[in-house]
């Protein structure tokens, strides 16, 4: 870029083609956050035209970019002349994109690297910056990989989140049917959130699924049974945060104890779900409340965020309600520590 | 009659550039001192009629310099050649007596901007 | 990889002029410093020396044994000559970081690994550019990597290639006045870098 007298004008087309097939994503913005370039990458994950991306406040047209966090980001670009960067362990992602990739892809959004790097403008002042964002999903889950293998070999380890797993559940399948007057586990004291009176006899024995496929499966099932028979159902996504970025064995074990036979467990990265059969809102919270009060009894530095997505007819697709969590999810976040958010369309 | 003008910095690099940004119109004698204690003697001597200061140097500092050409009311006019360019330096640096301060990396632009402003020399 | 290059060595001219370059860098790193945070930082006078792989250890000795560092790690390339820049945390600082940050409420994992990556793009963005305005080199930053969080200094090492066997490095320890902020950084040319950069600097010196 530092040989700039080079490029002649005929070349700008070529250079017009580069930016809009070139696999990262570039955003151009003034210093009103106002959008002035948005390439092909951008363009097609977002599935917005530059035309309707352009001139629009960032914050405006994707509100769950963290603002503040954000303009902090940007501020020493404009101000210092000097390039930031955020790497996807600080926040997965910038740009909130699904998995694109049906077959490669194992995670359920496209984790981001960004770099923020000053425009200098004829006069030498910075009234634009350009936000470069890296598509680091395949880095971020062999990462969850490698130290899922890790804690395999050292079991004493705190065990990481695993990229794309199911949680084992507590006692294995085959027994938890059986299971009809199991003393509740003493410590720690969460049992079955009793949802429905019916519920309180299958305690802690969540259905096992064993990868992503079967999730999608279960959730598109618990999608079409809850439109056929107009019984709710509600998806629950958390977020733990404590002093390692991992969720350790006895935190999953934790949370799996908290599900009953009929609701199914999923980890994901560092997200949890529980697909809640048979619940409304109102059951959801509840099961949220005594889930983070367990959790926090292992320590004050745990908090955690909920999001609650409730079935609503609008949803097409399993993977339209796990969007419709995960958003719930950002907006408690957003909210502040240990906050619960029920989606709104 | 040429004025003695001393060039205070540990770093011969930085003595060498400063050294060049001098105006070639002014006509002056360069002296050099490699740290605080040699610049004072230096200044003693009379070798510092005009003095280029830098901050940071093994032995004693610009800052030690600048209090110790305070306390003897040794006849310096000293502008401060930095390379630490916070505000609360350049502040420090002024309330100890410094007539200037010029950011790190000089140029005779930069010299002679300052020279000028500050009457310290006449152009010709 | 390099084949048969000729030895690499400093002469004390060279060094002295490394050493006038990152003053000026560190300086300019040092104020954006000072602004974020609002309290003034103390310059020392940096460290440049050749070494040997196994001397890098040695270059981060001022931590002991048990305390907990963090480190980023931000790899930069221009004109042929490429390094890395390590910035290396005690872990007693982000208490004072986050206060001087208004970021008290946040010392989390997560909330540390914000001033980390801050206080890292900053540091690091500024050295690098003031020693590449200097040399009229425009380096190019890669991507930081977090080595670590709470862990020991010789774990961080410890990923490191041992595939050079001497080198530049420079290094700069930042402390604050008032306040309990103290890290290290260690910029880190490649061999071949080194030829490179010393034929600059030599024109400097002419």
């Amino acid at each position: 870029m530092s040989n700039q007298g080079n490029i002649e004008l005929g070349d700008i087309h070529w250079l017009m083609d580069i930016l809009q097939n070139i696999d990262v994503g570039l955003v151009v913005m003034d210093s009103e956050y106002r959008i002035q370039l948005w390439n092909g990458f951008m363009e097609s994950h977002s599935g917005l035209s530059p035309q309707v991306a352009k001139g629009e406040n960032l914050f405006k047209l994707f509100p769950d970019i963290p603002e503040t966090w954000f303009r902090e980001k940007c501020q020493p670009v404009f101000q210092l002349k000097t390039r930031t960067f955020t790497i996807w362990e600080q926040r997965p992602y910038l740009f909130h994109f699904k998995n694109y990739r049906p077959i490669t892809g194992r995670a359920t959004f496209m984790y981001q690297n960004t770099a923020i790097i000053p425009l200098e403008s004829i006069s030498r002042s910075i009234d634009h910056i350009c936000v470069i964002i890296y598509d680091v999903t395949d880095i971020a889950i062999n990462r969850r990989d490698h130290e899922l293998q890790l804690a395999a070999i050292q079991p004493g380890r705190d065990t990481p989140s695993c990229s794309a797993s199911i949680i084992a559940p507590a006692i294995p399948a085959a027994s938890a049917l059986e299971v009809t007057n199991k003393p509740e586990p003493a410590a720690p004291d969460i049992t079955a959130h009793q949802i429905k009176p019916q519920a309180t006899e299958t305690i802690e024995s969540a259905v096992i699924v064993r990868d992503r496929h079967s999730w999608d499966d279960t959730l598109n099932r618990q999608l079409a049974r809850c439109a056929r028979s107009e019984q709710p159902g509600c998806l629950v996504c958390l977020q733990i945060d404590n002093n390692s970025s991992h969720y350790d064995e006895s935190l999953l074990a934790l949370f799996n104890r908290s599900l009953r036979q009929s609701d199914t467990a999923y980890h994901c990265d560092d997200l949890l779900f529980a697909l809640l059969d048979n619940s409304d809102a109102g059951d959801a919270r509840f099961f949220a409340e005594r889930v983070r009060k367990a959790i926090k009894r292992l320590g004050d530095h745990y908090s955690v965020s909920i999001g609650i997505a409730p079935y609503i007819d609008e949803f097409e697709s399993g993977e339209d309600w796990q969007l419709a969590a995960e958003e719930a999810l950002l907006q408690a976040r957003h909210q502040g520590l240990d906050c619960n958010q029920v989606f709104e369309p | 009659m040429a004025i003695n003008v001393l060039i205070c910095d540990d770093s011969s690099f930085a003595r060498k550039q400063m050294a060049r940004a001098i105006p070639p119109e002014w006509e002056v004698t360069v002296h050099f001192a490699g740290d605080g204690v040699e610049g004072v003697q230096a200044i003693r001597e009379g070798k510092g009629e005009v003095v280029f200061l830098d901050l940071t140097m093994p032995n004693m500092d610009g800052y030690g310099v600048l209090e110790a050409i305070r306390k003897e009311d040794l006849p310096a006019m000293v502008i401060v050649v930095s390379g630490d360019i916070q505000p609360d330096a350049q502040q420090r640096v002024m309330a100890l007596g410094a007539m200037a301060f010029i950011k790190k990396p000089i140029d005779a632009d930069k010299a002679r901007a300052v020279l000028t402003d500050y009457g310290i020399m006449v152009r010709a | 990889m390099n084949t048969a290059s000729p030895t690499v060595t400093l002469s004390d001219d060279q060094r002295d002029c490394y050493q006038e370059l990152t003053n000026v860098a560190m300086g300019q790193a040092a104020d954006r410093l000072a602004r974020l945070l609002g309290e003034y930082v103390v310059l020392p006078i940096p460290r440049v020396n050749l070494i040997e792989s196994s001397d890098l250890r040695m270059a981060l000795e001022g931590y002991g044994e048990d305390s907990s560092v963090s480190a980023v790690c931000q790899g930069f390339i221009g004109s042929g000559i490429a390094g890395e820049a390590l910035l290396v945390f005690n872990d007693t600082s982000f208490k004072d970081l986050a206060r001087l940050t208004r970021r008290e409420q946040d010392l989390t994992h997560n909330g540390q690994l914000e001033l980390l990556m801050d206080v890292s793009s900053l540091l690091i963005g500024a050295c690098i550019q003031g020693i590449g305005e200097q040399l009229e080199v425009h380096f190019n930053q890669g991507h930081p990597v977090v080595l670590g969080q709470h862990c020991n200094v010789r774990d961080i090492l410890k990923a490191g290639n041992e595939l050079w066997t001497k080198t530049l490095a420079i290094e700069i320890h930042y402390t604050m006045e008032s306040v309990n902020v103290d890290c290290d950084l260690l910029l880190l040319f490649t061999e071949d870098s080194v030829l490179r950069l010393n034929q600059k600097i030599d024109y400097l010196l002419d």
